[in-house]
């Protein structure tokens, strides 16, 4: 039976959080500012699961502006960051949708080799196979585990800005790790990668 | 542990993980935070200047054009159904020849989709799934008719008229809905097997996260390894963990869904009372809102003694059902956090209308 750590996130935390969303829906732009610094290392790893790194940046402004448009229709304040990973995630669906022809929407594993062939040195080369290895996991793993790996943050962390269940995340990480670790071992066979 | 420096940074850390931090590290992000108000501000007056500075032929164009469109979508929009069409899941057979509609999809067809409105059916041979990559995958096991209702951004919901399904879903809690003859089971984010008999009698097995469960005023909330049955015309039962004894779960079924006299009422409860183990705080905190006001105290009772109640809630706000100690007498359990179903059971409370 799986039990949820629903304790490790702090209370006082969510509290702040809720009080900085009440704020910027009324047009606290110095409160959206720090919900910005909270979330956008979130922001940033979903797209980066979904699109071409060299777009994420701009990406992530858009999605921030766009919820700064929306914000006054958003409820709850406490679903904040569920609300956002929304957003962010439909973000990318439309880059694929405009960007790419309609066949390679779900195809971003492509680009990802463009972008690793495109990188000068060894060290970039490394990171953006390792990268291209991620994104090609299911959905469901490399959002995760780009957000553990890539964003730095902690499994708690995850789950209390996105909004899933300590459960789910978890799983997912271990799953997520276990599928990365395999195929980093099939590509170590034919690249650097140990 | 390895696995705790995966979840959190502490404990003995995994080289491999160490290594990735540091090749990955690169991607992260450290742009500093925008002047919002600026940002805003220049991207409405760049967009008031571009259209200001169009002469005025290609101005009044535009507006022709923008009035011409929007008559036109209104009178599509009005032909059309008012069922919000998003995009349609991919129906993969994985045995014998599931149908669409009309459309049946042997071993040479390749793969169909799953619009709004369309029903996927499954004989007695047939096996099939459906995926939709922003929420999750639902097998179909054979004997089974799902139709899907709606699947609009953020919201997407199927009727399970029969039969049985998998969902396993990645979309935030709260998005995926299956409506039954009996309940909606709403996500709360989990993998979990539901099954309706042709009577419109169901069950609801979850395997990881969490379920909630709801019709008629009755909500039941369905943790991993837990079950709950549910019945036309009553709605979900109690939910109760598989390793609960013969005798609890036997005593529960008849509690839930059989018509008994008040004496038998009391021995059920009873029964139930005597034989709850740790684990069946699950079950006794939703027959808190079930008992009558004479059995609550002893529920209670058994209740606070196998899992104590968290600072701030009392007996006697409990004996009165004040919902935020209930709630927050849940949280304590640990199955997950109850402002979820708060959040989104008032979205989906109703069944659809197109649900029998």
């Amino acid at each position: 039976m799986e039990r949820q750590a629903v304790t490790d996130w702090p209370a006082a935390e969510s509290r702040e959080e809720d009080s900085l969303v009440s704020a910027a829906r009324d047009g606290d732009r110095v409160a959206f500012g720090r919900l910005y610094d909270r979330y956008a290392r979130m922001v940033h790893g979903i797209l980066l699961a979904r699109v071409p790194p060299r777009e994420v940046d701009d990406l992530v402004q858009e999605v921030f502006l766009l919820a700064l448009r929306r914000l006054h229709g958003l409820r709850d304040v406490s679903c904040f960051g569920a609300w956002l990973g929304t957003i962010t995630r439909n973000r990318a669906n439309d880059y694929f949708r405009k960007a790419i022809p309609n066949e390679k929407v779900t195809e971003p594993v492509d680009e990802n080799h463009a972008e690793s062939r495109a990188a000068n040195s060894a060290a970039e080369q490394e990171a953006a196979m390792v990268l291209s290895v991620v994104r090609g996991l299911p959905d469901a793993y490399r959002e995760p585990l780009i957000l553990r790996l890539v964003e730095g943050m902690t499994g708690p962390e995850i789950a209390a800005r996105t909004g899933l269940t300590h459960g789910s995340v978890r799983v997912n990480l271990y799953r997520g790790m276990q599928l990365l670790r395999e195929k980093l071992a099939g590509t170590a066979r034919g690249a650097s990668w140990a | 542990m390895k696995d705790d420096y995966l979840w959190d940074g502490s404990g003995e850390p995994d080289p491999e993980v160490q290594k990735l931090e540091t090749v990955l590290g690169r991607y992260r992000h450290n742009p500093p935070a925008p002047a919002f108000d600026q940002v805003a501000e220049i991207r409405n007056v760049k967009q008031r200047r571009n259209f200001l500075n169009w002469d005025w032929e290609y101005q009044l164009g535009a507006v022709a054009a923008v009035c011409v469109l929007a008559v036109t979508v209104f009178f599509v929009m009005r032909q059309r159904s008012t069922r919000n069409l998003g995009p349609s899941w991919d129906v993969a057979r994985l045995e014998g020849a599931p149908r669409v509609g009309w459309h049946s999809l042997g071993e040479k067809s390749g793969p169909g989709k799953l619009s709004v409105g369309q029903t996927l059916v499954t004989d007695s041979a047939s096996r099939a799934s459906i995926t939709l990559d922003e929420t999750g995958r639902v097998e179909v096991d054979p004997g089974s008719r799902l139709r899907l209702v709606t699947n609009g951004p953020g919201r997407k919901r199927l009727s399970l008229e029969r039969g049985t399904i998998h969902a396993v879903i990645w979309a935030p809690p709260g998005q995926f809905v299956v409506d039954t003859p009996s309940a909606i089971a709403v996500d709360l984010g989990c993998v979990y097997t539901l099954h309706v008999d042709d009577s419109g009698a169901g069950l609801l097995r979850t395997t990881m996260g969490w379920v909630g469960f709801k019709l008629n005023g009755h909500e039941s909330f369905i943790p991993a390894g837990a079950i709950c049955q549910t019945r036309p015309k009553i709605g979900p039962g109690t939910p109760y963990f598989e390793s609960a004894s013969e005798s609890f779960r036997n005593a529960l079924s008849r509690f839930d869904f059989e018509p008994h006299t008040p004496a038998e009422r009391n021995a059920l409860l009873g029964i139930l009372l005597v034989d709850a183990r740790k684990d069946d705080a699950l079950t006794l905190w939703h027959l808190l809102s079930r008992v009558s006001d004479a059995d609550r105290p002893g529920v209670y009772d058994r209740l606070a003694s196998l899992a104590p109640p968290p600072a701030g809630v009392t007996r006697d706000g409990i004996l009165c059902l004040d919902r935020q100690m209930l709630d927050n007498w849940w949280s304590s359990f640990g199955y997950g956090e109850i402002w979820l179903w708060r959040t989104y059971e008032s979205d989906w409370s109703q069944p659809s209308r197109n649900t029998k």
